[in-house]
Parts: C-alpha cells; sequence; structure tokens
C-alpha cells in the first residue's frame, strides 16, 4: 500500500486519547476546516486530511475506477484509520464526506464511535417518495456544464496546484490557491457526488450520529437533512442559524458548540 | 477630493460594471442600475433574494462548494466566472470579483460583487476548448495511423525476409541442375546456354543475399558480422573475382593485392562487399575497358578499391548512390534491385569504415576503407 499519510496529506495535531477525524466535501480541501479543527486541538488528536485529488493530496494516486464510487473514498477513510490505529474516534464529515463517513463506519467497526455530519445528503436527485433537491436534469445539465464549460471552471480550477505539497501556512496569501482542483479530478469527483444514492446504508448506521443542519442551504435542504436524520437509528439534528451549505466556514463557532456538546 | 451626493450615487449607479452587495446571509441588499439592466429583473425582484437564486444551476452549486469558501477563507476573491440567469431566461455569463467588509471584531457585514460581462471571453474559452480537443484527436489519428503504417511495413519486410528465404533453395537445385548439365552437354552452343543459365542464377543468388540483408537490417537486426583477424582474406577476394569473371565472359578483371598483414573483419562480408562493387562495374562500366580491384594495407587502414571505365556519374545521382532501392540507367535484362551498393556502403559502416565514390569521365572508382585497429 502507498503511503496513505503522504497520499492524503493528512495531518495531525492536539492532544488526547480520542481522535476527531475531519473529511472536507466536494469543492475544497482540508483548509475546510481552519477555524474549527483546532478548537478541539485540546482535548482531541485532530486529523485533517485531503480527499485524492483534492489540495495538497498524490495526484497521482488518482485511479479513475476506485474513485468512480463513495466506497473507493470510504476505504482511504478507513486505511487512514488503520494507520493512525484510531478506536472510538470522533468522524466529522462535511456535505458528500457525511456519506462516506457512513460507509466507512459500517466497513471498519470500532474506528468510529460517533459521527457529525455537517450539510449531509443521502441522495441529491429527487425519487419517487423522496425530496433531494435537484432533478435529474439539473443533476445532468452540472455535468454537462462540467463538460462543456471546461474552460470558465479551469480559469477557477486552474490545471494545478502549483507548489500544493507545501501549502502556505494559516496568514499568507493564498489567492484563489484553495479549492483549485483538477478539471479533470473535479468533473469524476461532481459526477460521483451528486449521482450518489445511499438512503439504503442510513439503517446501518449503529454508532451516535448528529446531523448540522445549515437554514436555506441550496446544496442540502433541511428536508434533506431531515430525511437523513431519522433513517439513521437514533440519529438526531441540528438546525444552525448559520445559512448556506458551508456553516464550518461562514459560522464555526455554532458549529464547534454543537459538536462539542454531542461529544462530551 | 471625494465624491459624494449624485455624483457619487452615478457612479455606482451606471458604473461600466455590474455592483451588487450581499449580506452575510448571502441576500442582495443593493444592486446596482447596469445589473438590473443586464439582467433584465427589477430592482424589488432582486434585493433580498438570495444572490445565487439569480445564478445557472450549475453556477449555484458552483457558488456554494467553491466561491463562498473561497470568499470565507482570503476575504476576497479575483476573476471567478459566474453564470447568471436573465429574466428572460438567458444565460448571462459574466466574471466577478467580490470582498468582504468585517467590523473590528472580524464579524462579516458585508460582501460586495463587481461583476463584468465575459460573453465574448466565454465563447473565446469555448472555441480555445474546442480547439484543443481536435487537437488532441488530430494527434491521436496521426498516431493510429502512424502504428498501422509502422505494422504493415513490418509485416512487407517480414514478407521479404521470408520469401528471400524460401527462394535460395530452389535456386540452390537449379545451380546444382546447371552443373551436371555443364558436364554432360556437348556442343557448344549448349555450353553457353548453361554458362547463362549459371551467371543468371550467381546474379539472382546474390540479388536474394542483398533482400535478406535489406530486410534484416530494418527489422531491427543490422548486419551483422563474425570478425575473424587471422583469416587470409586474399582468397575469399579472389574468389570472388573468379565468380565475376566466369559470369561475365568478355570482361577484363584486373587484380592488384598488397595486404600486408591480417585483417579483422568478416571475410565472407567484405566478399560481398567486393561483388556488390564489382557486378555495378560490370553493369555501368565500358564492355571493352578492363575493371581493375585494388586491396592494401596501408597506414593503418585497409583499403579496397573497384574502377571501370565508362561515362561519369552525374551529381544528382552521386547524391542517391547509397540509398535502398535507388537504379541507375542500365539495360533492363541486367537491373537489380538496386540495393547491391545499399548493402555494401552498411557492410562498410559496420566494419567501422566507409564507402566512397569518385567520378570522371576517365574513370569511376568506389573506395572502400576501414581502420586496421
Amino acid at each position: 500500500m502507498a503511503n496513505v499519510i503522504e497520499r492524503n496529506n493528512v495531518q495531525v495535531r492536539g492532544a488526547g486519547d480520542r481522535a476527531m477525524v475531519f473529511a472536507h466535501g466536494f469543492g475544497c480541501d482540508q483548509n475546510m476546516w481552519r477555524f474549527v479543527a483546532p478548537a478541539f486541538e485540546k482535548d482531541f488528536m485532530t486529523v485533517v486530511f485531503d480527499h485524492v485529488g483534492a489540495g495538497g493530496s498524490d495526484l497521482s494516486a488518482y485511479e479513475r475506477a476506485k474513485y468512480s464510487t463513495l466506497s473507493g473514498y470510504a476505504d482511504d477513510v478507513v486505511e487512514i484509520g488503520t494507520e493512525l490505529g484510531l478506536k472510538d474516534s470522533v468522524f466529522v464529515g462535511h456535505s458528500v464526506s457525511s456519506m462516506i463517513g457512513v460507509l466507512a463506519a459500517r466497513q471498519a467497526p470500532g474506528t468510529f464511535g460517533k459521527l457529525v455530519l455537517i450539510g449531509p445528503s443521502a441522495r441529491y436527485i429527487d425519487d419517487e417518495g423522496y425530496v433531494g433537491g435537484f432533478s435529474a436534469k439539473q443533476i445532468d445539465e452540472l455535468l454537462e456544464f462540467l463538460e462543456s464549460n471546461h474552460m470558465g471552471w479551469s480559469a477557477q480550477m486552474a490545471p494545478m496546484i502549483m507548489g500544493n505539497s507545501d501549502r502556505p501556512d494559516l496568514g499568507q496569501e493564498l489567492t484563489n490557491s484553495f479549492c483549485r482542483t483538477d478539471p479533470d479530478i473535479a468533473k469524476a469527483f461532481a459526477r460521483v457526488t451528486f449521482t450518489s444514492d445511499n438512503r439504503k446504508d442510513l439503517a446501518e448506521v449503529s454508532v451516535p450520529t448528529l446531523v448540522l443542519q445549515c437554514s436555506e442551504d441550496i446544496i442540502a435542504s433541511q428536508e434533506v437533512g431531515e430525511f437523513v436524520a431519522r433513517s439513521i437509528p437514533g440519529g438526531r439534528m441540528i438546525v444552525l442559524n448559520a445559512t448556506g451549505h458551508c456553516p464550518n466556514l461562514s459560522a464555526p463557532d455554532e458549529v464547534i458548540a454543537a459538536i462539542r456538546a454531542f461529544v462530551s | 477630493m471625494s465624491v459624494s451626493g449624485p455624483d457619487f450615487e452615478d457612479m455606482v449607479n451606471n458604473a461600466p460594471c455590474g455592483y451588487v452587495t450581499l449580506h452575510p446571509n448571502g441576500r442582495i441588499e443593493h444592486v446596482n442600475a447596469t445589473l438590473l439592466a443586464w439582467s433584465g429583473h427589477p430592482a424589488d425582484q432582486m434585493v433580498g433574494k438570495r444572490f445565487t437564486d439569480f445564478l445557472t444551476m450549475p453556477g449555484r452549486i458552483y457558488y456554494e462548494t467553491h466561491i463562498a469558501p473561497l470568499l470565507r477563507m482570503q476575504g476576497f476573491f479575483n476573476e471567478f466566472a459566474i453564470d447568471m440567469v436573465t429574466a428572460a431566461g438567458e444565460p448571462l455569463h459574466m466574471i466577478a470579483n467580490a470582498n468582504e467588509r468585517r467590523d473590528a471584531d472580524g464579524k462579516l457585514l458585508l460582501i460586495r460583487l463587481a461583476l463584468i460581462k465575459a460573453t465574448d471571453r466565454r465563447r473565446y474559452e469555448q472555441e480555445l476548448l474546442a480547439g484543443r480537443e481536435l487537437a488532441i484527436a488530430a494527434e491521436r489519428a496521426t498516431q493510429e495511423v502512424l502504428l498501422l503504417e509502422h505494422e504493415t511495413s513490418e509485416l512487407r519486410e517480414q514478407f521479404i525476409a521470408v520469401l528471400g528465404h524460401d527462394l535460395r533453395n530452389p535456386l540452390a537445385s537449379i545451380s546444382a541442375g546447371a552443373r551436371l548439365l555443364g558436364r554432360a552437354v556437348q556442343n557448344e552452343k549448349e555450353q553457353q546456354i548453361v554458362a547463362m543459365m549459371q551467371t543468371t542464377v550467381m546474379r539472382m543468388a546474390s540479388m536474394i543475399d542483398n533482400v535478406l540483408d535489406f530486410a534484416r537490417g530494418r527489422l531491427g537486426g543490422g548486419i551483422t558480422l563474425e570478425y575473424d583477424a587471422n583469416g587470409p582474406l586474399e582468397p575469399v577476394l579472389a574468389q570472388v573475382i573468379d565468380e565475376l569473371r566466369l559470369a561475365s565472359p568478355g570482361r577484363v578483371i584486373e587484380f592488384e593485392f598488397a595486404v600486408d598483414g591480417p585483417v579483422n573483419c568478416d571475410r565472407i562480408r567484405i566478399g560481398q562487399l567486393l561483388s556488390n562493387l564489382l557486378g555495378n562495374a560490370v553493369t555501368h562500366g565500358t564492355a571493352h575497358k578492363p575493371i581493375a580491384v585494388h586491396a592494401e594495407t596501408r597506414n593503418g587502414l585497409f583499403e579496397l578499391w573497384v574502377a571501370n571505365a565508362g561515362e561519369a556519374i552525374p551529381q544528382t545521382v552521386m547524391d542517391k548512390l547509397f540509398e535502398p532501392f535507388f537504379r541507375g540507367k542500365a539495360r533492363a535484362s541486367k537491373q537489380g534491385l538496386g540495393l547491391g551498393l545499399y548493402i555494401a556502403s552498411q557492410i562498410a559502416k559496420a566494419h567501422g569504415g566507409a564507402l566512397t565514390v569518385a567520378s570522371t569521365p576517365a574513370e569511376t572508382r568506389f573506395s572502400f576503407s576501414m581502420p586496421l585497429a
């Protein structure tokens, strides 16, 4: 096996017997957690990482077939847990990483003792008797847009992150260097994210789970969050005052408080 | 001097760019007249709504997953593509810059967005993209053609190699038969016919040898040499000359030999080289003038040359003499494959030497020279 720590650009900080693993969603990288993870360093060993294809991960480890399903990403999370010898840790997943956490927790019992799912969706596309928030046509349009509008996107998602291996630390000028992904990988990740359907996996979650739902989240609406919380045995949900899809950035204090209350 | 009052309002409202401010919750607080005009939405329908409500669906998802996080983390962003939808439902392609206004405690107060129309730029980007895809497709097609061409030519050369090899056996039978007949026949006419048969067999055998060497060279084997530093070279060369004399009745071939020591070479190959040079001289040289062959060791070199009388070779022809399948003017019955000089030059190269030609109205001379050590 390739070096998992380097492959996923895993960063471990903090102190404590238990670990808290933060997994970023589609669009960004571990910087998503920069306002949240440090708050737990006193009581937890904090683990942040980049999914393969994002941020400072090893792009050469990107395999089209493996990462065409969320299980491929869940395998990586399990490998990180195994490599670090995690037991009964807290998994905090944002957006699509919520479902990656659900899969990883089932795959490696004992590694993750609690799940925090921020802005989760078990399925983005509407289905009979289910509201996902997007029609199949709209998701097709998104993927088509990604295919046809490559240049418009690549202006932002620049072909390659320059010198990404030594990502500048907090405070340094970063000018648009976050959230840049190889356009082909971004397209593939969008496809696996927005066409996933993990509704059946929710019933199999056997650890305490907290859903953090934003107000006015156009990516994962409250109805979608409620479905996740309701379908997970003993799942709880907190609706945050924060708006948008990234409360970990826009309202870190609210997110920190909710996680702290849940894990203590 | 600061601008205020009606001038200031005009500056913002009628700026040549769209300008919009958002509440921290993402809802529109102010929007200038330029953006209202571009988008076709009335002000009262935009203010208070989420900015993302006016984006295309892919644009919305991109805003939430990429642009908003970036803005939150660095406090600004530059040159992002943002696609709005006009009141008429048409896409409005734009490029945006944005920054945040925060209070002394770092609390977000406001987001400012400046938007520039980028319809032409987007079209240009798409053309670039289409151009790149075309180039990639063309490159791929070229590679495929090249690969196919390579495979075909390899197959062709293999075919030549097999054919050449298989032709040798029947030729050997004809040769043996002609030899037997030569002993049996009595009258002069019949003897001449048999001699002609043997000449033809020899010419053909030599052509097959050249073809095989050529095919082998093209297939990557190159000309292989079996060096022998001790065996005498003279008898090999003498035998080649005898064969050519036999095959070319009436032609005079003179031979001088001044080799002082051993020559470390593949004698069979040097014999083949001489045979090819002599064959060439017989075909192209003046029939009633002698052909001269000279071999010697001198100044650390082994030199072998063949000279014949005849017309000078034109310069244009000279440049192509050593190329495969090049054929000069000759009677059809004497035409070879055009491989003789090419193979000879390959043999020269394989020995670390060179084959050169000098041609004047008095004499055409092919000279082979190789280092002795």
